[in-house]
């Protein structure tokens, strides 16, 4: 029962990090393939605001998600400039190079050793332990993005965002600044990835850099592919759905060793076959150019 | 100290430089991303690995045997994935995340059969190598770079001297032309995948010698591979040789004042600096081809 309700925790983490995500590929069709970057950069700005100056978990996640935002805004500004493959390379490289700082700066991060001991949040002095504590909590977060990204994209600037992704050259010929849409839609995503970061930081009281490397970025690119680019139901089923089923694998009784590669040759076979069959995901409203 | 960096960055740039010719190779037919090359590589090394130390071939017979596997295993993901995808026409970076789930999968497939352990294909005790200006080289550094440069100079004979080198120029300058003289397109595809995935499967063989064989070893070796290929210059063969090598020299020279954790940093830094600034890469400028 802990262990489904901890399953529950994790689909609610990548549910944020699928919609927050979606709305850069999906919704504003900026291909990008280092999404774990800001969760990465949410996760450890919390967790060590917690652990170097018993910052609460609380105000810690805002830091986070403020800091990864602004790495938004360092890792779009170029990025945006780029198009289709290109874009794809340059965040896939600023997804490296997050990861390298996370695990090379030692004297901050640990490195590779990993920060134990996180706190966990607490509500009226008592501290959330168990999965079952959490779910409320990531619950509501997941609540707030859904309604934060449905509100932006059916808000006269998504409009805007989807105009860039179908035509960009005729989105500037209406006057309006592509780069800089394309660059708030990068930061927003960029926010909610850094809740995320720190939702899990505190849920999992462990983070190492190895949680946040580039197969991470392209397993959420994945649940955003599957579910469908430019639907917010999609996101859920595909973070959901991609979830839960490598846990069965665990499930069938597979030890990690066998566990952990099959679910990434799943997921590399999926990502083949959405490409070749069905580039649009489950509910998808929009596909690559 | 300088004079062993600059030979390790030697070293390292020759292996690049031929990870970036092969992925040259297909890119400039294909006009995508092949990271799948990566998956090859890995694949070149455990099939060494695996006819070597598990089978006990005779290496004279087991590293053709190994090259032939590798550029099999090329060929058969471009009839699988990157085949039926031309035809509908889809674009760089469908084909770019396409080939990043047939990296995912090979690459995994062999974690699967092989386990995560670092094998090694080296046997016997390790040798002091040879001390030349004030630097350290081992024999098996002088077969990699001798293998490298005769590899180089052989690919170079077959692009520009056989009848099938000079289609493949063709295809690469305009295919669209190249059809029309009766080049067939997939035809000069096949071989370029067959030659490609050759040279990454050798390049996962030799660096096997140097240090060990992992399954997420293809991983970094694509990346660097590409990032020389595109600093280079994407799409030209002598672009990939000197992004090779000065990629190789970079990040040695690079760990000379920073920690050598941050090579990868080091090198996808370079990478951003060249796709905003110089998305043609350095080579076309004297050698008009290729860039976006």
């Amino acid at each position: 029962m802990e262990y489904l309700l901890h399953i529950l925790v994790i689909a609610g983490i990548y549910i944020i990090l699928t919609l927050s995500l979606n709305l850069i590929v999906g919704f504003t069709g900026l291909p990008s393939l280092g999404h774990a970057a800001f969760y990465c950069i949410g996760a450890y700005t919390s967790s060590l605001l917690a652990l170097r100056l018993g910052v609460s978990p609380w105000l810690g996640m805002w830091a986070g998600a403020l800091l990864a935002a602004a790495s938004g805004l360092i890792i779009g500004y170029p990025s945006v400039r780029l198009k289709g493959d290109y874009l794809a390379l340059a965040t896939f490289g600023m997804g490296v190079i997050v990861y390298s700082i996370a695990k090379n700066w030692v004297s901050l991060t640990r490195g590779p050793l990993g920060l134990p001991g996180i706190p966990g949040f607490s509500v009226f002095g008592y501290q959330l332990s168990s999965p079952w504590m959490y779910i409320p909590l990531v619950y509501v977060f997941v609540l707030l993005t859904l309604i934060v990204i449905h509100r932006i994209t059916s808000s006269p600037f998504g409009r805007v965002l989807k105009a860039i992704r179908e035509d960009e050259t005729a989105a500037q010929s209406l006057g309006k600044n592509t780069s800089r849409y394309k660059l708030l839609s990068f930061m927003v995503g960029a926010f909610f990835a850094g809740i995320a970061g720190s939702l899990y930081a505190h849920y999992i009281t462990f983070i190492d850099p190895s949680s946040f490397t580039v197969m991470e970025s392209i397993t959420v690119l994945l649940m955003v592919i599957f579910g469908g680019m430019g639907s917010i139901s999609g996101s859920i089923v595909g973070a959901v759905i991609l979830v839960v089923i490598p846990e069965l694998l665990r499930f069938v009784g597979l030890p990690s060793s066998i566990a952990a590669p099959m679910r990434q040759m799943l997921y590399g076979l999926l990502l083949v076959l959405l490409m070749l069959k069905r580039p649009q995901g489950l509910m998808g409203t929009y596909r690559f150019k | 100290m300088l004079n062993q960096l600059l030979l390790n960055g030697i070293i390292a740039g020759s292996i690049y430089a031929l990870i970036a010719i092969g992925f040259t190779i297909i890119y400039r037919t294909v006009r995508f991303f092949h990271l799948a090359h990566g998956a090859v590589y890995t694949a070149g090394a455990y099939a060494a690995y695996t006819l070597i130390k598990l089978l006990k071939v005779s290496p004279i017979l087991a590293v053709p045997i190994a090259v032939l596997l590798s550029a099999l295993l090329g060929v058969v993901i471009d009839l699988l994935v990157y085949r039926p995808l031309r035809k509908e026409g889809a674009s760089d970076l469908v084909l770019l995340l396409a080939s990043f789930g047939a990296f995912i999968f090979v690459q995994n497939l062999i974690q699967l059969i092989y386990g995560a352990q670092i094998l090694t294909l080296r046997s016997g005790e390790v040798k002091e190598g040879h001390h030349i200006f004030g630097a350290v080289i081992t024999d098996v550094q002088i077969l990699i770079l001798l293998v490298s440069l005769f590899l180089m100079l052989v690919l170079w004979l077959f692009i520009h001297k056989t009848k099938i080198g000079k289609a493949m120029r063709a295809v690469a300058d305009d295919p669209l032309g190249a059809s029309v003289v009766g080049i067939d397109p997939e035809r000069i595809i096949f071989v370029a995948f067959l030659v490609g995935s050759a040279l990454a499967g050798i390049a996962g063989m030799l660096i096997s010698l140097e240090t060990n064989i992992e399954p997420t070893m293809g991983f970094t070796a694509i990346l660097k591979g590409m990032i020389a290929a595109i600093i280079g210059g994407i799409g030209s063969i002598p672009g990939s040789v000197f992004g090779g090598f000065f990629l190789g020299l970079a990040e040695n020279l690079g760990i000379w004042k920073i920690p050598s954790g941050w090579k990868d940093a080091i090198s996808f830094v370079i990478l951003i600096i060249f796709l905003l600034f110089r998305p043609s890469g350095i080579w076309s400028a004297l050698y008009d081809r290729g860039g976006k």
